[in-house]
């Protein structure tokens, strides 16, 4: 498949996990694509290298996703170079797990601001060649943690069930503009970001998914891709869970 | 410098574009929303249009104060209330609020911008000659 031949794409958090393995299927399938990253020059780097894509098909930024200046540079930049923006995915997060009594408000905040606040920022600079262009198709990586509670996650619950509402809004909004706004909520994916837990717990949580393995990044990212193209195009304001069936509950 | 010939015939090119409307119906009486059927959101793609058309930059909400008609300290009963009327009047020197100001009904503020407003509004931010 090729879907996104001729299409350009903006991946937040596209070093490691979930926005990596979004990368390499986007660029896989013909799209000239941009990542951002915070600080692991060598994932990215690693990943530069990897891929073995022709020359200016893959850009890497660093940059914090919580700065609405910076996001506004760099999608500017890639607007003037490449002439249209056809594709985000907000896939940059953080967890910084901890119970509401020993919550501090740095924890709160990182959280807040990087997960929802990183999406709020690339959603707000897309929009205007996006709106413009009429066309366009936005994924942010949401969880299953925004309507399933675990205990010590009230920071990253809040911002996932505030990335879904952004989700909801922005597809409406956006959708006389043809531009779409979709979100997936992976289960558990064997990333570094659910490393810990996964240490702790996996066995058990193994036995409550029904397909009974844990997830690949690279499914999210079959998900995303199928999001983020053509393949979607009657499809907008969804949350759709790639989980196992984690999320089906019953018994 | 542009003229201002120019200057309506570029805004008659960006609510072309941005509207989808018919070049005949943009005339400088029509009004936005009633006429040209614009709604909320299409008041930002102008704004995108006009700071590319012009080469300016446009404070959000200087064209089209959502920000003050949907406060509740603006707004009382569905009508903008007297200090509401006196925010929008600085906000929007280019136009003419006093119709409005009769009635105040927030409903019908979008109904009052026309064409010729819009012109005013970018002459105030560009020069232009005669
Ligand atoms: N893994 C899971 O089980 C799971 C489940 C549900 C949802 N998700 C969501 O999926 C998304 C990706 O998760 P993941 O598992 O792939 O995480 P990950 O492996 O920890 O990777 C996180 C990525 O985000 C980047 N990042 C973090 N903070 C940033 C900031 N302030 N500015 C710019 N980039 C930043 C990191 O850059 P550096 O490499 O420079 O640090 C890295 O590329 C997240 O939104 C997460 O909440 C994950």
């Amino acid at each position: 498949m090729m879907r996104f031949e001729g299409k350009t794409a903006i991946v937040t958090g596209g070093s490691r996990g979930i926005g990596r393995a979004c990368v390499a299927r986007l660029a896989a399938e013909g799209a000239r694509v941009a990542f951002i990253y915070q600080s692991n020059q060598q994932a990215a780097e690693a990943l530069i290298q990897e891929l073995k894509c022709a020359e200016g098909q893959l850009r890497a930024f660093q940059a914090d996703v919580r700065d609405l200046q910076r996001a506004h540079e760099i999608v500017d930049g890639l607007f003037e170079e490449w002439g249209q923006i056809d594709v985000l995915v907000n896939s940059a997060g953080i967890v910084k797990d901890g119970l509401m009594g020993a919550m501090t408000q740095d924890q709160w905040r990182d959280v807040i601001e990087t997960n929802l606040g990183g999406t709020f920022n690339y959603c707000h600079a897309v929009t205007q060649p996006m709106m413009m262009a009429r066309r366009g198709s936005i994924v942010n990586l949401s969880s299953t943690a925004a309507e399933f509670a675990a205990r010590g996650q009230a920071n990253y619950a809040a911002s996932k069930g505030g990335i879904n509402g952004l989700t909801r809004s922005l597809a409406k909004e956006l959708a006389p503009r043809n531009v779409r706004v979709n979100a997936i909520a992976p289960g558990m994916i064997e990333t570094d970001m659910s490393q810990v837990v996964r240490g702790i717990a996996g066995d058990q949580i193994k036995k409550m998914i029904p397909l009974k393995r844990i997830g690949q990044a690279e499914e999210i990212a079959a998900a995303t891709a199928f999001l983020a193209s053509d393949d979607a195009s009657y499809l907008t304001g969804q949350v759709l869970r790639v989980d196992g069936g984690l999320s089906l509950g019953g018994y | 410098m542009p003229t201002k010939e120019e200057v309506f015939e570029k805004i008659q090119a960006a609510l072309v574009d941005a509207l989808g409307v018919d070049e005949e119906d943009v005339t400088p009486e029509a009004t936005l929303v009633g006429d040209l059927g614009a709604e909320s959101i299409d008041f930002l793609d102008i704004v995108f249009r006009l700071e590319k058309a012009f080469n300016i930059k446009i404070p959000r909400g200087e064209l089209f104060p959502e920000d003050i008609l949907t406060d509740a300290k603006y707004v009382q009963d569905g009508k903008v209330t007297e200090e509401g009327l006196s925010e929008l009047r600085k906000r929007m020197p280019f136009a003419n609020l006093d119709d409005f100001a009769k009635n105040p009904v927030v409903q019908d503020f979008g109904n009052l911008l026309t064409v010729a407003d819009m012109c005013r509004f970018v002459e105030s931010k560009v020069e232009v000659t005669d």
